[in-house]
């Protein structure tokens, strides 16, 4: 029986699952760049930081894979004719090494922390091109093609489930689910939304429901947004959700190639949020971009029982 | 005489330039996280390597601003909008004023070195060096070009140097609104395995659409040593003007992120300074008179050089 297993029958009977918080973003508190997952330069740091969410008690962790893909190394060459020429060797398969290398480390922080409740290991898996630009995305073909070779190393590394994460489109939500499903992981889709609660394609959260419904995801979120645009989001996908539904919002602002951290949602604010997202009947709240395990231990505190 | 008359004298004497060597590649290998090109967290080093560069005896030192435009700070973004409503502060004006920033920490290098080194403003394609796919349109890339090019000519450079322009379109353009600024304009091809112009256009396509608006020396880079050569024969029989050539060392070793080029090339083993100058001896033969280095090279590139130049 997978960790998971418990974790979604107590979602279902109605308790707050607790998630776990930004990633990237606390590879930079840690003073580490953004250029790289660091899952195999420092897996010392990325081990550590689930460690410290686990601790701060994150029901479901997050691998530190945020957008990484083949696509990821080969996009930054003309072609692979170029990526010989002039790339270093073995850029075909850094993707899956590295996502293989990020569900080991949190396999590790899992057994070194030991913690007395379940903890289940949700492999991330963003959009294939750039999660705020849904214009870039592939065809559906190339990104079939594409999902089925990450959930198929994310099945085989021993991801317990899959959050298809910072999606901006029905297609791609759906494609990416569709591989989820067929590599046999239960799976959680995370949407990017406007201030409105809409997808960056201009779709609804109603569109949402009737394309994914019928695969049975086991919660569809909202996240990568400020918490103001979540609760929006929220609003519009609880009206027409009929299974559970979560929410991570990101706090502090993109200021590209790393992260601008603000004051502005301290855990004490940030657990006020969460509480009337609870109300709403939000089955599963955690943190994105900015968020840090002090955040999570405020939720995890204020949130449950 | 200003910096850049004698460079112009150098050239027309068939005197060999010395370019300086590689410094986003550099500053990543000192340690430097890359962001924001180094000049918001890390200027003094910045300055400092400018410095080495001019130490080891290059003539024409060039801005760290490679591939730093807008677009950089708004391809991460759905739209304007989207920037404003989560992006950082200052990031609409961030492009114009790491610029200013840049070209303060050349200025500053060369002051304190009381030589009379040229600076030239870097300008690069405006979207991924090595996607001439991801190329805008003609009337786009001479708008952004051509406030880039403001920025230099306010911020005061000697010259601007186009580099990596890895296609004939955007090359022409970026040409257009360099020379419209007054400064002498150097443009300078990249060069993919088929030994052309990145986008698969012969280099001669390339040389006469840049000569033709009036630029002063046209060059090749981004190209491993042992091709220049190649590189600079067909840049030769192309035009009558100087031609010129920095090549790379070591290889691309791209980020697991899609943000902006990330100049992190290694295993440069293979190639020494002292192999690097020992080769660059042949495109001098070949009519080469503007040599340097680009990605994975070093001050002690640029020394070693100068030894043989």
């Amino acid at each position: 029986m997978s960790p998971y297993d418990d974790i979604r029958a107590r979602m279902i009977s109605g308790e707050t699952i607790i998630l776990d918080g930004g990633i990237g973003t606390e590879i930079l508190r840690r003073d580490l760049t953004w250029s790289d997952h660091q899952v195999l330069d420092r897996p010392d740091a990325i081990r550590g930081l689930h460690e410290d969410y686990i601790r701060a008690g994150a029901d479901v962790i997050t691998t530190n894979s945020f957008q990484l893909a083949k696509r990821s190394f080969l996009g930054h060459f003309r072609d692979e004719a170029h990526m010989n020429y002039i790339g270093v060797p073995g850029l075909e398969e850094r993707a899956a090494e590295m996502l293989t290398a990020s569900v080991d480390l949190c396999k590790q922080a899992r057994d070194n922390v030991g913690a007395d409740r379940p903890v289940a290991i949700a492999g991330a898996v963003t959009t294939l091109e750039w999660c705020f630009r849904p214009d870039l995305a592939p065809t559906e073909d190339q990104m079939r093609e594409e999902y089925r070779e990450i959930m198929a190393t994310m099945a085989a590394a021993g991801a317990d489930l899959i959050l298809l994460e910072t999606v901006n489109s029905v297609t791609e939500a759906r494609v990416g689910l569709e591989a989820a499903v067929r590599a046999g992981l239960p799976c959680w889709v995370g949407f990017v939304c406007n201030e409105q609660g809409e997808l960056f394609t201009g779709e609804t959260m109603a569109d949402v429901e009737n394309a994914l419904a019928p695969l049975e995801p086991d919660v569809i979120l909202v996240n990568c947004i400020p918490p103001d645009d979540a609760t929006a989001g929220l609003r519009e996908l609880l009206a027409v959700r009929k299974g559970p539904c979560g929410v991570y919002p990101h706090i502090g602002r993109f200021d590209p190639p790393e992260w601008h951290f603000t004051a502005e949602y301290p855990p004490t604010t940030l657990l006020e949020e969460s509480q009337r997202w609870k109300e709403m009947g939000t089955r599963v709240i955690g943190g994105c971009c900015g968020t840090t395990p002090e955040h999570i231990a405020k939720l995890a505190e204020g949130l449950r029982g | 005489m200003t910096p850049y008359d004698r460079i112009r004298r150098q050239l027309d004497d068939n005197t060999a330039v010395l370019l300086d060597g590689a410094i986003g590649s550099e500053l990543v290998r000192r340690g430097i996280r890359w962001r924001g090109h180094g000049l918001r967290t890390d200027p003094d080093q910045v300055q400092a390597l400018h410095a080495e560069y001019i130490a080891a005896g290059a003539d024409v030192i060039r801005t760290n601003t490679f591939q730093l435009n807008d677009r950089i700070y708004l391809n991460v973004f759905r739209d304007p909008d989207h920037r404003r409503h989560i992006g950082a502060p200052g990031l609409e004006t961030r492009a114009h004023d790491l610029t200013f920033r840049a070209v303060e920490m050349a200025v500053a290098a060369r002051d304190e070195s009381g030589t009379d080194v040229a600076i030239a403003g870097v300008m690069a394609p405006l979207e991924h060096c090595f996607r001439p796919d991801l190329a805008p349109d003609d009337s786009t890339a001479l708008k952004q070009h051509g406030e880039i090019a403001d920025w230099f000519s306010q911020a005061g450079v000697d010259l601007l140097l186009l580099e990596s322009m890895n296609n004939v379109g955007e090359a022409r353009m970026a040409a257009e609104a360099a020379v419209s600024s007054g400064l002498p304009v150097w443009v300078s091809f990249i060069m993919g395995p088929e030994g052309a112009i990145l986008s698969g256009e012969p280099l001669a396509d390339g040389v006469r659409a840049v000569d033709a608006l009036g630029v002063e020396a046209v060059l090749v880079n981004c190209v491993p040593p042992e091709d220049t050569a190649h590189g600079v024969e067909q840049l030769r029989m192309a035009t009558s003007l100087p031609v010129g050539a920095f090549a790379q060392v070591g290889r691309f070793d791209p980020p697991s992120w899609k943000f902006e080029f990330h100049p992190r090339f290694t295993d440069s083993g293979d190639w020494s300074p002292e192999k690097y100058a020992e080769k660059a001896q042949g495109w001098r033969g070949a009519g080469a008179r503007i040599i340097g280095g680009c990605c994975g090279t070093d001050p002690n590139y640029i020394r070693a050089l100068r030894e043989i130049l």
